[in-house]
């Protein structure tokens, strides 16, 4: 009764029409709505009893108007195919356009992923060049803190010519007390007070200024926790908060592009050199140093180098990674990538794009010329796209180690760059060198068992008449490579037709 | 594609609402109405046969349609090729002129 009750109402049958009529082509769906309509009209004359019929009710109209599907589907089925629905990569503009589209879509993607994000912008850091990582492991260390407290305390006592200054700090989780706010567990890092200085990473503070000359430790931000956990509040600095046991002033917010070295944190908790000393002085962690200018030049000490400290009996060694090669390390390593993944193209897909006749007007070194430039534009987009694309995939999480983070984006870099060059090459084979449409119409010729009497393989051509190209099926010592065969402007009659579908051999 | 070629691939369905177009029911809900056939065969039929040249469609005029205070309706009429299709249709299927009688049939 429910269901009747509902057919009963007229706007079913015009409801169902119109649910059909999306199934139809827009080219012929207005058509195909007013005939509908106005064949629904004359169901609903006979239902109101003008004629007699076998037809009678509301339900009939909705029985009819469901028989709209069946010949929309018929419609949809049987329409020719606009030629604007396959343009896809057959145009090297929309390709182009394609290609461009997915670059900025995954450059969006990374820059919004704080983990990828780190990886792309430049380096905050000025003079990160002679910034190192000092470890036992060199790129190693990075995966966990390995000075104690007391040797950066030895190295900083003892005078220095190789460095002006180092710092310290250790990443730890820590539980936060905050006024007027609620317990949170930050990752705090408990930092020597020069870490920002020697970072040169600006943090102007009348409270950080004051906490140093009261010798008060002092709580530097990140501004992601800051949103997270003081609820974006605009009067923290200048409040005291309870963090790993002690009583410290919120000095500042800075932002999170600002720091790119080992271990995740939250804020920082910038000690005075009594404080590093007191309740974890046997934990470890890690240390910077800021290289002399006058020491040796960059060029001269490379990304790495190891040095020997001398301590009672003999020589400890540390390695000391340059924080600027820590930085660029992500792209080294699409880099590293991208020539294995060149060198291992030629194993993949034959390198040799064809063999183009060679003619003497211009519009062979027109074509030649758009040619280049259309793979070109075509290497060019891949790289960004594989690029953000590894990045994103490598570092989304942040809770993945450096290492596994690498071996992640050494992986998907190497069969991004692959698989798109090859990608590139072959779609470059397949299109017209004049037009640099897709070519359509693939005909297989000849015999396989004829291969070395007559001509085995396939044909394509331009679907707008510029010519044909004969790929063998087996490459051999007088046809190794495909061969394209211009046409003339008099075979243009042949090819007036806008749309000829292709059987799809590729 | 001409009669001919679609002559041995027109179903009994299809011929019959290609004689039921010829005998005069020129629009799709009367051919619903003369064969008993549903909306969702009738139509896609005869778009079947409109591709395939055997029947044509056309509007009618709108001032006639104003006067009767109705809807624009779609007229189809068989096609000089249709009517050969027909023709052999109906050698094939003897009933179906006696189901729906042609034109031709009423004045004898």
């Amino acid at each position: 009764m429910r269901i009747r009750r509902v057919v009963r109402t007229s706007r079913v049958p015009l409801a169902i029409l119109q649910c059909a009529s999306c199934l139809v082509p827009s080219r012929q769906r207005a058509e195909w709505t007013a005939e509908w309509r106005a064949e629904l009209w004359y169901v609903w004359q006979r239902c109101n009893g003008q004629h007699s019929s076998q037809l009678c009710g509301d339900e009939d109209a909705v029985a009819f108007c469901l028989g709209a599907f069946q010949d929309a589907f018929w419609m949809r089925r049987n329409s020719p195919r606009p030629e604007h629905r396959s343009f896809r990569l057959e145009s090297a503009h929309w390709c182009g356009v394609l290609l461009g589209a997915l670059a900025a879509a995954s450059l969006m993607v990374a820059l919004l992923l704080p983990g990828a994000r780190s990886k792309i912008l430049r380096s905050p850091y000025r003079d990160a060049d002679n910034l190192v990582l000092i470890s036992p492991d060199g790129y190693l260390g990075a995966t966990s803190p390995t000075i104690a407290i007391e040797e950066y305390q030895a190295w900083k006592r003892r005078s220095q010519s190789l460095f002006t200054d180092f710092a310290f700090y250790r990443p730890a989780l820590d539980r936060a007390k905050m006024a007027g706010h609620q317990t949170a567990e930050l990752n705090v890092a408990v930092a020597s007070g020069n870490l920002f200085d020697l970072l040169e990473i600006p943090v102007e503070s009348p409270a950080l200024d004051e906490a140093r000359r009261e010798h008060r430790p002092a709580l530097v931000l990140r501004h992601s926790a800051w949103r997270r956990y003081f609820g974006r509040d605009s009067n923290v600095v200048g409040k005291f908060v309870e963090v790993a046991g002690e009583r410290a002033v919120v000095a500042a917010v800075v932002s999170d592009d600002s720091w790119r070295l080992p271990g995740q944190v939250d804020a920082w908790l910038l000690e005075t050199e009594r404080g590093l000393n007191a309740p974890q002085s046997s934990s470890l962690g890690y240390v910077l140093g800021h290289v002399a200018h006058s020491a040796y030049g960059t060029e001269t000490r490379g990304d790495q180098w190891h040095m020997l400290v001398p301590r009672e009996g003999g020589y400890d060694g540390f390695d000391c990674v340059s924080v600027a090669e820590r930085i660029r390390q992500p792209f080294s390593i699409f880099l590293f990538a991208l020539v294995l993944a060149c060198l291992a193209l030629p194993a993949t897909t034959p390198l040799p794009l064809g063999d183009y006749p060679k003619t003497n007007d211009s519009l062979f070194w027109m074509t030649r010329r758009r040619r280049w430039i259309f793979l070109s534009i075509k290497i060019a987009l891949i790289l960004p796209i594989v690029y953000c694309g590894s990045l994103s995939l490598a570092y989304s999480k942040t809770s993945l180690d450096p290492i596994t983070s690498q071996y992640i984006q050494i992986f998907f870099s190497f069969t991004g760059c692959l698989f798109s060059f090859r990608w590139a090459l072959r779609d470059q084979r397949q299109r017209c060198p004049v037009c640099l449409r897709l070519l359509t119409n693939p005909a297989r010729v000849g015999q396989p068992s004829r291969n070395f009497l007559a001509w085995n393989g396939t044909e394509l051509m331009c679907d707008r008449g510029h010519g044909l190209l004969h790929v063998p099926e087996i490459a051999t010592s007088w046809f190794s490579t495909q061969r394209w065969l211009y046409l003339d402007p008099s075979w243009n009659d042949l090819f007036r037709e806008p749309y000829l579908p292709s059987a799809g051999m590729f | 594609m001409t009669g001919m070629a679609v002559e041995s691939k027109l179903s009994h369905t299809a011929a019959m609402i290609l004689q039921t177009i010829h005998a005069g029911y020129i629009y799709g809900f009367s051919v619903m109405e003369m064969t008993g056939l549903p909306s969702g065969t009738v139509y896609p039929a005869m778009r079947r046969l409109e591709r395939d040249e055997l029947i044509r469609s056309h509007w009618e005029q709108q001032a006639i349609a104003d006067a009767d205070q109705r809807p624009l309706r779609k007229y189809y009429k068989v096609t000089r090729a249709g009517k050969a299709t027909l023709e052999a249709a109906q050698k094939r299927y003897p009933l179906l002129v006696k189901l729906i009688p042609s034109p031709e049939a009423k004045h004898v």
